[in-house]
């Protein structure tokens, strides 16, 4: 984000006091960041530190034996694969839908626009949990329970209408001159959308692509009701059951943590400007 | 906007395919839902009864109110935190952008991974938050946050706050980043110190963002079962049970899916009611904005 005007600072005046900043910053960092540390290094102690009185701050002696059992005692590998499947699935499904939802709104007149445009964004304002109950029904009826297919269709309901706001206003920011330009040339709107839309609105794509995978990879409530064979479970799920099967074993707990994680961390740190910035400007725009 | 004749039709072409699966996954189950409350298990029609069979017992009471603290608590602190993080990063000071990732680590953490580190935090013997506490004598002896019923909620509460406060930070920056630096002038050359420039320009500036961004929020709590659930799964006695997670219970654990419909119609009803008054308060405000 711009760094260089912003008149609150410019003109020679601090604002808030530095050491007001400095103490703030620091409290800033310690909130956000201290469970996060904790979880790393819990899941790096022996079983033996980690239930001791009082609690001991750094290990004595680092292990990596919770992530032993994490990757080879426990249904983790799997739980991880089906997530990847899933989220891959379903952040792909949208952002195909997406591009030509998002295309046809930006681009188009046609009767019912602002109602369709609407219906799209209340679907991002509804209360899920009203619709667990019906959803399982139609899913049994279709032989989708404990499918990838039906996760990867639920997961619409959270990913879609947010990823074509997101779309439309950046297809929305494109010139429409070099649009009509292609269509003098004989261009077909299909060709256009991706020939031309497309490769210009690439930051756009990638905030899209992140937010539905980030928010289809944390998912809890959909997949506990629809996939409750361990074949389809997600990694929420083998986390949250992970205490029963080891009767709370904390340290393989908090390695599963940082295994769940870190993908979304690395995710985020390679695209997060493309990601605040899709997501602030579709909200400032609204 | 771009319209030619004979556009017309690509363009719902394009809209289609999004609309039905939207339709199929969100409009017909919200219909059936309806269907569902007002039958039993075998589909005959059966009125009220589903309703007065899931109003009757006091937890639904309870649960309603838990809900209720569960939203406003989350939010208000959701918002404050918010606001004041996003005007310390507004300021300019080394390490701005840093601090501004850095902030962001609870948004991006599942909810599911924050609820069990938080678990383990606040855990009665092995728990850091206790060791802290009593260390520094805030506490004379350790507390079970998540056993005992005073303080179950409101851990619970202090966990959504941690998770969703960054992502109130992030969008109220982007909106404080784009006021119009003659406002601040215009306010020196009046002698405004720093404090009359939040409450005076940027507080009023940013109240549009904060209104969607507390819609959102709202949104979000009332979905939000998965660090309750993960935690407590609405113990103990029933202190943490919201409603969202006391239809799951009624439908997965009770079996009892019309009597969960029927608490889903109910609560889709509480939900839109709030969601609409609010869209209607916070529109029909008198605009400083744009």
């Amino acid at each position: 984000m711009s760094e260089a005007v912003n008149p609150s600072q410019g003109v020679g005046r601090a604002g808030l006091g530095g050491p007001l900043i400095a103490i703030s910053a620091l409290l800033l960092v310690a909130v956000c960041l201290f469970p996060f540390l904790w979880m790393g290094l819990s899941s790096i102690k022996e079983l033996k530190e980690l239930y001791t009185i009082p609690p001991r701050w750094w290990p004595d002696h680092p292990t990596l034996a919770n992530y032993h059992k994490v990757f080879f005692e426990s249904r983790i590998p799997r739980y991880f694969l089906n997530s990847i499947v899933i989220s891959v699935g379903s952040t792909g499904l949208a952002l195909a839908l997406a591009i030509f939802a998002a295309n046809g709104f930006a681009r188009f007149n046609f009767r019912g626009k602002a109602f369709w445009q609407s219906c799209v964004l209340i679907g991002q304002l509804l209360p899920t949990a009203a619709i667990i109950v019906p959803l399982f029904v139609t899913l049994r009826v279709l032989g989708l329970v404990n499918t990838y297919w039906g996760l990867i269709l639920v997961y619409m309901i959270i990913t879609l209408p947010l990823s074509v706001w997101m779309l439309t206003s950046y297809f929305k920011a494109i010139p429409i001159e070099l649009e009509e330009a292609a269509i003098v040339d004989g261009a077909s709107r299909v060709g256009i959308l991706f020939r031309i839309t497309l490769p210009l609105s690439k930051p756009g794509i990638i905030a899209v692509l992140v937010y539905a995978f980030i928010t289809t990879w944390n998912e809890f409530i959909f997949a506990l009701c629809f996939a409750t064979d361990s074949t389809v479970k997600t990694l929420p799920i083998g986390l949250a059951e992970f205490s029963t099967e080891f009767n709370t074993d904390w340290g393989a707990v908090m390695a599963a943590s940082m295994v769940m994680t870190i993908p979304i961390a690395l995710l985020f740190i390679l695209f997060q400007k493309h990601f605040i910035g899709g997501l602030t400007s579709g909200a400032t725009k609204g | 906007m771009h319209s030619k004749a004979g556009l017309a039709n690509p363009g719902l072409l394009f809209v289609l395919p999004a609309l039905l699966v939207l339709a199929m996954l969100i409009a017909y189950p919200v219909a059936y839902t309806g269907v569902l409350s007002v039958t039993n298990d075998r589909g005959d029609f059966v009125g009220m009864s589903n309703f007065a069979a899931v109003l009757a017992p006091r937890v639904t009471t309870q649960a309603l109110w838990n809900t209720l603290w569960w939203v406003a608590g989350s939010i208000v602190c959701q918002v404050t935190l918010g606001v004041a993080t996003a005007i310390l990063l507004n300021q300019q000071f080394t390490g701005r952008a840093l601090l501004r990732s850095v902030t962001l680590i609870p948004w991006v953490i599942p909810s599911i991974v924050a609820a069990t580190t938080w678990a383990w935090m606040f855990h009665t013997e092995f728990g850091i938050i206790n060791h802290m506490l009593t260390g520094v004598g805030v506490l004379p002896e350790p507390i079970g946050w998540l056993t005992r019923g005073t303080t179950v909620l409101p851990a619970m509460i202090a966990i959504n706050v941690w998770k969703l406060f960054p992502f109130v930070a992030i969008m109220v920056l982007a909106g404080l980043q784009s006021i119009p630096g003659e406002l601040y002038e215009a306010a020196r050359m009046d002698g405004a110190s720093y404090w009359d420039e939040i409450r005076h320009i940027m507080l009023p500036q940013i109240r549009p963002v904060i209104a969607a961004v507390t819609l959102l929020l709202v949104i979000w709590a009332l979905n939000a079962i998965t660090i309750i659930y993960a935690i407590t799964k609405g113990g103990p006695a029933n202190r943490t049970l919201i409603t969202p997670i006391q239809i799951f219970r009624l439908a997965f654990e009770n079996v009892e899916f019309n009597q969960a419909a029927a608490l889903s119609v109910l609560f889709f009803a509480v939900v839109m009611v709030i969601v609409f008054t609010y869209i209607k308060v916070v529109a029909s405000q008198p605009g400083e904005v744009q």
